[in-house]
């Protein structure tokens, strides 16, 4: 057994806290806060980020990456959601846009598309859920309907994150009928400045740009705006899964929480119950629990192998981690009023914390697609 | 990083597991309860592939071994201390290594002819001798009294070691029961289709399923722990503990649900690895006492993750 990680791992890791630590204020809570300098703060050190070929780290050498090893992709993912996805909005760009785009793109977008998010200068967004198609997203109904050497795009998108300051759209459309539900969808590469798109802010207790809808009225695309195969973006959709098996790092934000509140707390932390003291423990050895179920997906993925069963299970533990965790911090802060700047810094990240747990087991793949993929493999059933 | 436990020693699991196998199986476990010598069969079968020769401190083999020894101890749910035996100490004259509470000194080992020593959490030492099996076996798993003769105060490791093989032994008896209830529920018919068709079955299997795994891998970090000589081994078998204690409770819990009333029952493998999984997840500590020691333990230090005085 060895479960460490090397030395290159730990310098990268104190790299990024560095660098963290030099440009990003300490009361940032993420790039999507009602205040616009968040957002700023974000792009801007994704430019730092891309300068030292750090943000598309996992990328090959010639698209501006560095080849990374698939434990140095793990530390920058645990070091970026710990400080609140420093990052903003880029991850999508970068973890699975990017690479997708890089299997299936023409030379034209890979020459159009990959160079501008390997510096941190677009936002994507990603048109997937509509109103009567989430989890069963196969049965969307936005339809391109070919006409000449192109189609006319018109439906709606729901949840679609980002929308508002995203520059381009990862669209899944239909444009076949024919057979089964999966076939006859397309991926199109779209601008979101064309005037046949419009975005209608969700407001929401997780704060401005996570959830909006997207109309598109009579959208014009051509062959040179999709990706991959006309009727064949499914099998795109299932790699796109596939980037996020590992997904968002939440152990990470967790455990710097949890550890930070006995020094946070000062002396309140004698006075708290004793069973919440308890209560942080066990979350504490749950975020350990966590994040070596990560580590089994991870070192599965460097053998070359996916077990779909075990990407469920630690996204299972995960998101019931980010909640639990969630309440026992919340009723930490709220037991005994802060006193000095480091408790209300503390207390502002948890409340933070706690209403963004609340979408863990529904983003990205809700807990009970989560346990209809672990049941699949444990009891060959479907 | 390797997160699995070497080839060698998995193979020296399967090696215990089919030696368990063939000295009766699941059988031993019922017919024990009867008749307590029964248990010698699994002493004699398991010296004879060499595992009382183990030696965990000697280096990451031979505890990688004990560990998969374990593990498979737990899939049949031998009612015998292997886990105590593999842990003795080698520097005392006893045959067993047992971890004791400061509350409650006793543990599964009764009516057998072994010499005992104990460790508690503290690193007290003592020579120990076993009073009477505490109720019938069949339902108190051969639990017994101790009465200690204190020795000598040393460092904690074997106590970590002792509480992590423990566990590795539960997870053996976590795995079997996760197998006996995928099996039963897809035999299992009603309403014209196997239990395993119904999604109230199959998220409850997958809750299961989860908690299982994080203690799995839980045990292999622990491992690693004890291999590395972690100055904080103490609190990551503590770690282990608290959280293959929580999984045990939720598999037999769901295992005995899903099962239904078959599953109490003597012909039922279920009924014998649930019962004999008793005395270990109560002792030494039970699931209270182990979140209220590791906490004291950690004090305001946390536990050593990613952001353990960094944050």
């Amino acid at each position: 057994m060895d479960f460490d990680m090397g030395e290159n791992v730990a310098a990268l890791r104190t790299g990024l806290r560095q660098l963290v630590k030099e440009h990003i204020p300490e009361d940032f809570l993420g790039a999507f806060t009602e205040d616009p300098a968040d957002l700023e703060t974000a792009q801007r050190f994704c430019r730092i980020l891309a300068d030292q070929g750090l943000l598309c780290i996992a990328w090959p050498e010639r698209w501006g990456g560095r080849d990374a090893s698939v434990w140095e992709q793990t530390a920058v993912r645990e070091e970026m959601w710990a400080h609140h996805e420093p990052r903003g909005a880029q991850y999508m760009g970068v973890n699975w846009v990017g690479p997708v785009i890089m299997r299936h793109g023409t030379a034209e977008q890979q020459r159009r598309h990959l160079p501008p998010i390997a510096r941190g200068e677009v936002i994507w967004c990603q048109g997937f859920s509509e109103p009567d198609a989430g989890s069963d997203l196969a049965s969307l109904r936005t339809a391109a309907v070919r006409d000449g050497d192109g189609w006319w795009v018109s439906g709606q998108k729901i949840w679609t994150s980002y929308a508002p300051i995203a520059q381009w759209c990862f669209l899944l459309t239909r444009t076949s009928r024919a057979g089964r539900k999966q076939h006859g969808l397309t991926v199109f590469l779209v601008p979101m400045s064309d005037p046949a798109i419009e975005v209608r802010p969700i407001a929401s207790m997780i704060g401005p740009y996570h959830l909006n809808e997207t109309f598109i009225n009579e959208l014009r695309v051509t062959e040179a705006d999709v990706l991959g195969t006309v009727d064949e973006g499914w099998s795109l959709v299932q790699e796109v899964l596939a980037y996020e098996r590992v997904g968002i790092a939440r152990y990470a934000r967790c455990d710097r929480l949890l550890q930070w509140a006995p020094s946070a707390l000062a002396d309140s932390w004698d006075r708290l119950p004793d069973e919440l003291r308890i209560r942080w423990a066990r979350m504490l050895v749950h975020c350990r629990r966590a994040r070596l179920l990560a580590y089994r997906v991870v070192a599965t993925q460097e053998a070359g192998r996916v077990y779909p069963a075990d990407a469920a299970s630690y996204r299972i533990a995960v998101t019931r981690l980010d909640q639990e965790s969630a309440d026992v911090l919340i009723e930490m802060v709220e037991a005994i009023p802060p006193v000095g700047p480091d408790a209300i810094r503390f207390k502002a990240a948890v409340q933070d914390h706690w209403r963004y747990s609340r979408t863990a087991t529904v983003a990205s793949g809700s807990i009970e697609m989560q346990r209809i993929l672990l049941a699949r493999a444990l009891l060959a059933v479907s | 990083m390797r997160t699995e436990l070497g080839p060698e020693a998995l193979q020296y699991g399967q090696v215990v597991r089919d030696a368990l196998g063939s000295a009766g199986g699941d059988e031993v476990a019922q017919l024990a309860a009867a008749e307590p010598g029964q248990r010698e069969v699994i002493a004699a079968a398991l010296g004879k592939i060499g595992t009382w020769d183990l030696d965990p401190r000697s280096g990451p083999d031979e505890l990688e071994a004990a560990a998969a020894a374990c593990r498979s101890a737990g899939w049949w749910a031998a009612p015998y201390p292997v886990t105590e035996r593999i842990a003795r100490p080698r520097d005392l004259d006893a045959d067993a290594l047992v971890v004791v509470s400061d509350t409650h000194r006793a543990a599964a080992v009764g009516g057998l002819d072994l010499r005992l020593a104990t460790i508690d959490l503290h690193g007290n030492r003592a020579l120990a001798t076993a009073g009477p099996l505490d109720g019938e076996p069949r339902y108190s798993g051969f639990v017994a009294e101790l009465k200690l003769a204190p020795l000598d105060v040393i460092g904690t490791a074997d106590a970590a070691l002792g509480l992590v093989l423990g566990c590795w032994t539960l997870l053996g008896m976590l795995d079997r029961a996760m197998a006996l209830t995928k099996n039963y529920v897809l035999a299992r018919e009603q309403f014209g289709r196997p239990l395993a068709a119904f999604q109230a079955v199959q998220f409850q299997l997958t809750d299961a399923e989860v908690e299982r795994a994080g203690a799995d891998e839980l045990a292999k970090h622990a491992l690693w722990s004890v291999q590395t000589g972690r100055d904080d081994v103490l609190e990551d078998a503590l770690a282990l503990r608290l959280a293959t204690v929580e999984a045990a409770e939720t598999v037999f819990r769901i295992a005995h649900q899903l099962h239904g009333a078959i599953g109490f029952c003597d012909e039922t493998t279920l009924s014998w690895v649930s019962r004999y999984s008793q005395p270990l997840r109560r002792l030494p500590l039970g699931l209270s006492a182990t979140r209220d020691h590791l906490t004291r333990l950690l004090g305001r230090r946390g536990l050593t993750e990613l952001f353990n005085g960094a944050y």
